[in-house]
């Protein structure tokens, strides 16, 4: 599940704030270079930020697996003809490239959700972003990363009870219909009981945060992150 | 202490507390017991400031709670029924450093809040854990830890021992004998007396709503069976 694990790879040590520099560089360059040629030296860079963050591929792939139906999808639509030759391949390349694009983008983030504290997150944001601005941020950063999977627990339960009695036999769409409207009634009664342990616990918009410090092994990945920002506007 | 006069709290149509008054000294171990829906839950939520009574006051040391919350909610700690339900970060040093962080302590303070509430809990050592691989024992103490870190003058455990087994039972019962005997208030709400029932200085019964029995348990236990609870064997 796409939450934080301690460990103690190179990513793990790294300031969040460095980390959050090479996110927003590399969603940057990616979005100017969307050639293929631009493409495969990000695919270089992205398989370098899984290692450092010791994510495989494929686990950071399966971490976001419910946007595949749209990465997919779009190139074929883009395809799709309502008469002869029915499907253009060529149509399907550019939206192809720019599925491929935010593939991309979200393995580096996986790999920062990975190696970075919720915490840590929001003391990096609230740095980065001061003010009010900075503190809603925060606050709703930290909120996704703690209800996420608890929703996504909550939709896969929803589907064991489902097979569990038989509801694989169903259509599709009254499988969906079920595991959607179940879902959104136990999200909404999850908030309210995230709400009251929130309050419970004296929820403040500024808590203490954690300490930040760069330290000397932030220097090449800042130098990343500054490559990666010029990278996109030159 | 925490004192309720004449509360009343009502959903919609339905009163689940009707005019209770109660005063929890504090250092008092007390069990609260009564069927589903007599208005446990509801009742322990107004010490706090979760719920605003429609009627009547709730004290905490002398202070109305709508006064300061924030004082309440530090003075008072709560578990809730379903420890999941507490749990505000994915690790377990994370969690229980989440009341301290809101009340703005150090950063030293906070870690040595956490340090010891982890180890009241026999959970020391574990700060790094993921909440979701614990058991429900495990998970159980945590929440509790979670609450001990803000250093509360009682501790209201909603039916602490739903879904453990007997050694995960025994563990929180003896972390909860620990805690009353170095004086922090105990509170817990439940419907099932085994084991509890020795640790208590008084039981509390609440019957659609009222209280319908408070005395200490030797006196408590002939009428325990009227009123839909069940007496532990041993007593």
């Amino acid at each position: 599940m796409l939450v934080y694990e301690p460990g103690d790879s190179v990513a793990h040590r790294l300031d969040p704030r460095t980390k959050l520099l090479v996110q927003v560089g590399f969603a940057a360059a990616a979005f100017a270079h969307t050639t293929p040629r631009g493409l495969a030296v990000l695919s270089v860079v992205a398989v370098g930020v899984l290692g450092a963050a010791a994510v495989s591929p494929l686990s950071a792939a399966r971490e976001y697996r419910f946007a595949a139906p749209f990465l997919v999808g779009a190139p074929l639509v883009e395809a799709l003809r309502l008469g002869p030759p029915w499907f253009e391949p060529a149509a399907a390349v550019f939206p192809a490239l720019a599925s491929y694009r935010v593939v991309l983008v979200l393995a580096v983030s996986a790999a920062y959700v990975r190696t970075t504290p919720v915490r840590e997150s929001r003391a990096a944001i609230q740095w980065l972003v001061p003010g009010r601005a900075g503190q809603f941020l925060g606050v709703g950063v930290g909120l996704v990363f703690r209800f996420l999977p608890v929703v996504q627990d909550d939709l896969s339960r929803i589907r064991d009870a489902q097979a569990a009695r038989l509801g694989s036999d169903r259509s599709v769409r009254d499988r969906m219909r079920l595991v959607a409207t179940t879902g959104i009634n136990r999200a909404l009664g999850r908030a309210d009981r995230l709400a009251l342990a929130l309050r419970a616990r004296c929820f403040a918009w500024n808590p203490t945060l954690p300490r930040l410090s760069f330290t000397r092994l932030d220097l090449p990945a800042l130098a990343l992150a500054a490559g990666l920002c010029l990278a996109a506007v030159v | 202490m925490i004192e309720t006069r004449d509360l009343r709290h009502a959903f919609g149509e339905a009163v689940a507390v009707d005019g209770v008054s109660l005063t929890l000294p504090d250092g008092e171990f007390v069990v609260l017991a009564g069927a589903n829906g007599s208005g446990k839950t509801t009742l322990v939520r107004h010490f706090n400031g979760l719920l605003e009574p429609d009627a009547g006051d709730v004290l905490v040391d002398g202070t109305p709670v709508e006064e300061d919350v924030v004082a309440a909610r530090t003075a008072v700690g709560m578990v809730f029924q379903h420890p999941r339900d507490c749990f505000v970060a994915p690790t377990v040093g994370a969690d229980v450093a989440f009341g301290p962080e809101n009340l703005g302590l150090s950063r030293e303070a906070i870690d040595a809040r956490v340090e010891s509430a982890l180890a009241a809990v026999n959970m020391r050592g574990r700060a790094d854990d993921r909440l979701a691989d614990l058991s429900g024992g495990e998970q159980a103490r945590v929440a509790i830890a979670g609450a001990l870190a803000m250093e509360p003058d009682h501790l209201v455990l909603d039916e602490p021992f739903t879904g453990l087994d007997e050694p995960a039972r025994r563990s929180v019962l003896d972390r909860l004998e620990a805690l009353s005997a170095d004086g922090t208030g105990v509170v817990v709400v439940t419907h099932d007396l085994r084991g509890v029932l020795d640790l208590a200085d008084r039981v509390v019964v609440v019957d659609d709503g009222r209280v319908a029995l408070d005395a200490p348990p030797a006196d408590a236990v002939e009428s325990l069976a009227d009123l839909s609870v069940r007496t532990p064997a041993e007593w």
